[in-house]
């Protein structure tokens, strides 16, 4: 690829990410808020590209848009009533939490173009290399790390039922004096 | 030429704008969205480091998809305690829900 190229890829993708990503924290209506995470998601996706991580590029269409995302619009859309769109969504912390995200930001642009970073010349292995020898690295040297990750989702799979279920007793219907039949 | 800290400084900036979000807003959901929003810059951080720092490495790899596997498990938590919270109190508005506030 050549320079211009490469350079007008990432500014454009630059674009892609951060302004859904600034709207995503600005807009007053949340479902517009999850849409625009869909963009922001598509912007890193291309990076990943960028980057030649080919197999996260898959990855994070798959699970960023294709599972959590969709995740989060069910719930946006289960709670959405009782938030009115017309109403403020910030609270009164603005002014000091974007002095302390900008003031961070800031610094870490300061330290990064003033750090000299050892830039390997290597270049990555071609896509199907990479998925093969991290496939095999998570079934060998790293299997200890991937069963934890395995144990870890089974956890909040079942905690995610345990706490969606509603936990009070269902009321009994009318006409019934207080005794709950059991199917 | 675009190098790593062009990278580092995308992934800086969609922290910055996904921790100022999680601060802000007053809707836990939206909150949820925020803290997604920063999960995404740290993998895009791990990633850069990787194709420029060590391109031949798997260690990367590896940590970003156990991010990944953590971003999905902090979601479906996440969205079930909103959910009960819901429920209990009628309201997902942060400002609201105030119980252990001394």
């Amino acid at each position: 690829m050549s320079a211009d190229l490469g350079l007008l890829a990432f500014v454009s993708l630059t674009v892609l990410t951060l302004v859904p990503a600034i709207l995503v924290v600005s807009t007053r209506n949340l479902v517009h808020a999850g849409f625009w995470m869909l963009p922001c998601l598509i912007g890193v996706a291309g990076f990943y590209a960028l980057l030649e991580a080919h197999f996260f590029v898959v990855v994070q269409v798959l699970v960023y848009i294709g599972a959590i995302l969709v995740l989060i619009m069910f719930a946006l859309m289960l709670t959405r009533d009782v938030m009115d769109p017309k109403e403020r969504q910030t609270n009164a912390a603005g002014v000091w939490a974007g002095g302390v995200c900008g003031g961070g930001l800031l610094a870490t642009a300061h330290i990064l173009f003033h750090h000299t970073w050892r830039a390997s010349s290597l270049r990555p292995e071609p896509a199907h290399e990479q998925t093969v020898a991290l496939g095999t690295a998570l079934v060998t040297r790293y299997a200890l790390p991937f069963e934890a990750v395995s144990v870890l989702l089974l956890a909040a799979l079942i905690g995610a039922i345990v706490l969606a279920k509603s936990l009070r007793p269902v009321a009994p219907p009318p006409g019934c004096d207080g005794e709950v039949r059991r199917a | 030429m675009i190098g790593l800290p062009h990278y580092l400084l995308v992934g800086s900036a969609l922290f910055g704008i996904g921790a100022f979000g999680a601060l802000t807003r007053r809707n836990a959901i939206a909150v949820l969205l925020s803290v997604e929003l920063m999960l995404n810059a740290a993998n895009l951080n791990f990633l850069a480091f990787w194709r420029f720092l060590t391109p031949t490495a798997m260690e990367p790899h590896v940590g970003v998809l156990v991010g990944l596997a953590v971003a999905a498990a902090e979601a479906a938590i996440g969205l079930a305690i909103v959910l009960s919270i819901y429920r209990e109190f009628g309201t997902v508005n942060l400002d609201k829900i105030a119980e252990l506030k001394g």
